[in-house]
C-alpha cells in the first residue's frame, strides 16, 4: 500500500519543535537525545565536503561522497532513535500518532525539518519497502552559490532517509543499521525545483 | 567575566532555517562531527586533516569578526572572552585562550569532538580535534585582526588520548 496520509499535524509540529532552545552547558557541550550536540555554521558542513570531494577528483569522488552520506546516515540512525525516545517528540508528536511506525516516521521528518536540516516531507510511503521524501529548501543546496556540482551534493539528507527507514522498518535498534540505501534523483542545486530521495531495500 | 556573549536565535519559518545571531546554523550531533573528522584523518592522500582545519577557520573566522564589527567590541581581552563564550554556546567545549607575543596558548576542558570521539570509538593517541584547532586559528587571527590562515595550530595534548584537558600551541606563519 502506498501512503502519504497521516495524523501528524506538520505545521503544529514544527512550529512547537523549532521552538526548542539548544545552548552549550557550563562544560560547554550539548548532551540531548542521547548524544552530543553543537549548532555549527551550515556553512561549515558545506565548506568540508566541497573541498574533500574537489581533493578527491574524479577518481576518488564516489567514496569520498559515501562517506560523507554514511557520515550522515550513522548520525541519523542514532539521533533519530534519540529523538523519536525523547520526551520532547513524546510530548509534541505523540499525541497525534494514530499509526506506527508511519506517523513516527511523519513525525521525525517534521523534527527534520525544525532543526533545520531541510524543509522536507514524505510524498510516498509503501511501509518496510519504499519511502520517497521531498526538500524544498535544505543547506546543502547552498553550494550552488560558490560550486557548480555536477552529481547532487545533498548526502546529509540522503543518509539521514535511509537511516529513518532502517529505524522504522528493520531490525529494533542499535541491530537494524544499513537495511536500506538512498538514491537522490533531483537537486536544488542541480537546478531542480526540489531534492528528492528515494530509498529502498539495500 | 566583564562581557557576556549576545546571543539571538531566529527560526526562519518560511525557508525551515535557523539563524543564530544572523549566520544560519544547524544542529548536529557528535557521530556526524566524528565521522567528518574520521573521514579528514583516513584521508592523508588528500590531507583531510588540513581541509577540515581550513573549513572550520574559514567559517568561524568571519562569525567572529562580524561579531566584533557589530557589537563594537574593541578590547583584545573582551575578543578573547566573546571567543571562549562563543566555543561553548555552539557547543564545542570549554576553552580558554591565553595570548602570547606570537600567537597564542590554549587550554580544552572539555571537547565535543574529543569526547565524542571517545564515546563512539574510545581513546587514541593521535590528536583528532581538527574542528577546534580551526577555531583557535580563527578566533586568534580575528582576534589580532589578521587574515584567516594566518596562524599555524598544534595540538600538544588531548583529551582523547587519555589527558585531563586538550592543549595547543598558536603559532603566527
Amino acid at each position: 500500500m502506498t501512503t502519504c496520509v497521516t495524523g501528524i499535524n506538520r505545521e503544529k509540529a514544527i512550529q512547537d519543535l523549532s521552538k526548542i532552545s539548544v545552548r552549550g552547558n557550563e562544560e560547554g557541550l550539548i548532551p540531548a537525545f542521547g548524544v552530543l550536540v553543537q549548532n555549527l555554521p551550515a556553512n561549515f558542513w558545506n565548506l568540508f565536503s566541497m573541498k574533500i570531494l574537489q581533493a578527491a577528483g574524479k577518481d576518488l569522488y564516489e567514496d569520498a561522497g559515501g562517506l560523507l552520506e554514511n557520515a550522515a546516515a550513522e548520525c541519523g540512525y542514532h539521533t533519530g532513535w534519540g529523538i523519536v525516545n525523547s520526551e520532547e517528540f513524546k510530548a509534541v508528536i505523540g499525541p497525534m500518532i494514530q499509526n506506527a511506525p508511519e506517523d513516527v516516521l511523519h513525525g521525525a521528518y517534521a523534527v527534520f525539518t525544525a532543526w533545520g536540516w531541510a524543509n522536507a516531507e514524505i510524498v510516498e510511503l509503501v511501509p518496510g519497502e519504499k519511502m520517497v521524501v521531498r526538500a524544498y529548501d535544505y543547506y546543502e543546496s547552498d553550494v550552488k552559490d560558490e560550486f557548480k556540482p555536477t552529481k547532487p551534493f545533498a548526502y546529509m539528507i540522503k543518509g539521514v532517509c535511509r537511516a529513518f527507514m532502517d529505524i522504522a522498518y528493520s531490525d529494533p535498534y542499535p541491530n537494524g543499521f544499513g537495511k536500506f540505501k538512498c538514491e537522490q534523483t533531483h537537486g536544488i542545486e542541480l537546478g531542480d525545483e526540489y531534492g528528492e530521495f528515494v530509498v529502498t531495500k539495500a | 567575566m566583564s562581557i557576556e556573549l549576545q546571543t539571538k536565535q531566529v527560526f526562519d519559518s518560511e525557508r525551515m532555517r535557523h539563524y543564530l545571531n544572523g549566520e544560519l546554523s544547524v544542529l548536529h550531533c557528535h557521530h556526524y562531527s566524528t565521522l567528518f573528522t574520521q573521514l579528514a584523518d583516513d584521508a592523508q592522500l588528500l590531507k583531510g586533516a588540513k581541509l577540515l582545519h581550513e573549513a572550520s577557520a574559514e567559517s568561524f573566522y568571519p562569525v567572529l569578526t562580524k561579531y566584533y564589527r557589530e557589537n563594537n567590541v574593541t578590547s583584545t581581552e573582551e575578543k578573547v572572552a566573546i571567543a571562549e563564550q562563543y566555543y561553548g554556546f555552539v557547543g564545542l567545549g570549554q576553552v580558554q585562550l591565553t595570548l602570547s607575543d606570537n600567537g597564542a596558548t590554549a587550554e580544552m576542558q572539555h571537547s565535543h569532538v574529543d569526547e565524542g570521539w571517545i564515546k563512539k570509538w574510545g581513546n587514541r593517541e593521535e590528536p583528532v580535534n581538527y574542528i577546534g584547532q580551526g577555531f583557535l586559528a580563527a578566533a586568534v587571527a580575528a582576534i589580532n585582526g589578521n587574515s584567516t590562515g594566518s596562524y599555524s595550530v598544534k595540538e600538544t595534548q588531548s583529551i582523547v588520548a587519555g589527558a585531563q584537558t586538550s592543549q595547543f600551541t598558536i603559532t603566527k606563519k
